[in-house]
């Protein structure tokens, strides 16, 4: 700060050391970015490589979490799950659950957004409201849901408003529980995502629109063959988000079913915490599972890339 | 669709002027009209049905939650409380057994987070945005590709790991999970990458450290960007139940999410408690909603993540 006021000769030569010390400078930044890089390093390190490697030797054991010794079991974790009753049960409720609640979530997250992206009075009231289920937790969610699903609750009351008269109990009914669950999500992730759109869409140059409205391109049309083509990285993001999102879907299936009737609702991720803390010794089977897991989001997140991601030129 | 409104705004500035200049072709312009002004309809009345779709179950919940326990689930139904009962959130406060201590806890780790994540999440994404260092790039790349690794794989391992550092049920767990989250690493380096240079230029030949710049220079002009990670961060530590649910064993360290799963058990179709108890869970972070729209906005635009 002193420095500042000094006049034209030392500044010259001060100009001068700084040159002559640039390699000290270049270790001073090198120590300096180490430095603050440090704390994501250790989380690296720990929490991701180490617990990566950790849940791999762990799937290869026979573990419990009092046992002192863990007998090395090889693939048998892995072997076992082939047959495993309730591992099968919850790998095709997961799937019908994130294929149903992928395709539908993205789509109205799309329509949300297009009709948001509009010049229409009280945009930003409706953006507000919509978001809305959003921001709550999967705890009031299912809070919310389980008085909108009762028997005599939220939805069938409107039902009878329009004369159908019901006393469903969706959730427990081996028919609806599991649909229930995945309108539920729906409802609360889209908004999410129609953020995401929303972003995506206020970057699309409006000229593109122009030309073609006087083209005499349909909205319909326009929709289909301008904004869905430009918006592919984005719906990607999205389709890739909700994979990851829906396969390990725990909480509602945890607060709401139980995972029943029936394992009716029964999720891989509910069955791995089952795995973990209910059952005793199938902790390396708990963590066999999340890894197969991992791999199926994976290669499900890759499958979709390139479904979505083949390039058009334009 | 766009386009639709578009052409509504543009008639409502060029109708007066039309009628005012033109009168000749005044029978083409009216058919047009009409057929706006329905178009107009149309689409308000879509826009109220999608609004009421998603918002109409926090009014009944909030409604709810001022009714007595029978009359939430009476059939037929009432829309308002024939009696208001705001005693429930007096009941809930005070007979449901460790409730304000679950708002501390909410509170607590919620703070504790948001100033540990402004602080390491800006740091590392500084050194990633203006630092030249070895492996720079590789831990970079590294950091984007285990973002998307899904949170199951870790569960078991880190479970093992924070029990054998009997930290299991103790607030230190979470906070050792979520000191740094780098989905906000990855906003505040794209952040920084943004700021111009000139400053820390100036600062360097004034002879400031690297810390002294972050702190005293970069810092105070990442404000949109601290915002931003602090509120997503305040969500996501405010919403959080899994690892409470795996973490904390006992009632006293429960927070509030938690405990609102156990009024379900404990107090048995006890529904105006469940709802008063869903209207305290969600209030904080609706304010913070209410408060921080334009950075919530903004950083579920670039992260992708809530």
């Amino acid at each position: 700060m002193a420095v500042s006021v000094a006049p034209k000769a030392p500044a010259a030569t001060a100009k001068g050391t700084r040159r002559s010390k640039r390699g000290g400078m270049a270790i001073a930044e090198r120590r300096a970015g180490l430095l603050f890089v440090t704390p994501y390093l250790i989380y690296f390190l720990i929490l991701q490589l180490g617990a990566f490697a950790f849940a791999i030797w762990v799937s290869f054991h026979h573990y419990d979490l009092l046992a002192i010794d863990n007998p090395f079991v090889g693939l048998r974790n892995y072997a076992r799950l082939t047959v495993n009753q309730d591992f099968l049960i919850a790998m095709r409720n997961t799937t019908e659950y994130a294929v149903v609640v992928v395709i539908l979530q993205t789509v109205f997250a799309l329509l949300l957004a297009v009709l948001l992206d509009s010049k229409i009075k009280g945009r930003n009231f409706f953006r507000s409201t919509w978001y809305t289920p959003s921001i709550a937790s999967s705890v009031v969610i299912s809070m919310i849901f389980l008085y909108v699903y009762h028997p005599t609750g939220l939805l069938n009351s409107i039902l009878g408003l329009v004369g159908i008269h019901t006393t469903e109990a969706y959730l427990t009914s081996t028919t609806w529980a599991l649909p229930a669950l995945m309108f539920l999500a729906i409802w609360t992730t889209a908004p999410t995502f129609m953020l995401m759109f929303l972003a995506a869409l206020q970057d699309v140059p409006k000229e593109i629109y122009e030309a073609s409205s006087v083209d005499g391109a349909s909205a319909v049309r326009r929709l289909f063959s301008i904004t869905i083509p430009l918006l592919r990285p984005v719906i990607f993001l999205v389709v890739s988000l909700g994979v990851i999102g829906t396969f390990q879907v725990f909480d509602q299936m945890f607060i709401m079913t139980s995972g029943g009737p029936l394992k009716a609702t029964l999720s891989v991720a509910l069955l791995i915490y089952d795995n973990l803390f209910k059952d005793t010794g199938t902790v390396g089977v708990a963590c066999a599972e999340a890894i197969v897991l991992g791999i199926v989001i994976f290669a499900l997140t890759l499958i979709s890339r390139r479904v979505i991601d083949t390039r058009i030129e334009y | 669709m766009s386009l639709g409104g578009s052409q509504t705004v543009d008639s409502e500035i060029s109708v007066p002027i039309a009628i005012a200049t033109m009168p000749a072709p005044r029978k083409v312009k009216d058919t047009t009209e009409r057929v706006n002004a329905l178009e107009v309809v149309v689409r308000y009345a879509l826009y109220i049905v999608i609004t009421l779709f998603l918002f109409i179950p926090f009014v009944m919940t909030v409604l709810s939650s001022f009714k007595s326990s029978a009359e939430v689930i009476a059939f037929p139904p009432t829309l308002l409380p024939s009696v208001w009962h705001p005693e429930n959130y007096l009941h809930v406060l005070t007979q449901i057994d460790g409730f304000p201590r679950m708002v501390f806890n909410s509170f607590f780790i919620t703070f504790a987070a948001v100033a540990l994540n402004l602080f390491f999440d800006s740091l590392v994404g500084y050194a990633f945005a203006r630092l030249e260092f070895p492996f720079k790039n590789t831990l970079f790349a590294i950091m984007i590709a285990t973002m998307v690794i899904p949170g199951f794989v870790f569960i078991v391992p880190r479970y093992i790991l924070l029990l054998n550092a009997h930290l299991v049920n103790t607030y230190g767990a979470l906070l050792v999970l979520y000191f740094l989250q780098p989905g906000y690493i990855l906003l505040m380096t794209q952040f920084f990458k943004s700021i111009p240079r000139d400053l820390e230029e100036a600062a360097i030949v004034d002879g400031m450290g690297w810390f002294g710049i972050f702190w005293k220079i970069i810092l105070p002009l990442a404000r949109p960007a601290l915002l931003a990670t602090g509120i997503l961060t305040f969500a996501g530590m405010w919403n959080g139940f899994f690892d409470w649910l795996l973490y904390m064993q006992s009632r006293e360290m429960f927070n509030i999410q938690l405990g609102l799963t156990t009024f379900r058990s404990v107090y048995q179709n006890q529904w105006d408690l469940i709802m008063a108890g869903s209207v305290l869970a969600i209030l904080p972070i609706l304010l913070v909603y209410i408060a921080g729209q334009r950075y919530f906005v903004r950083g579920i635009a670039t992260t992708g993540m809530k």
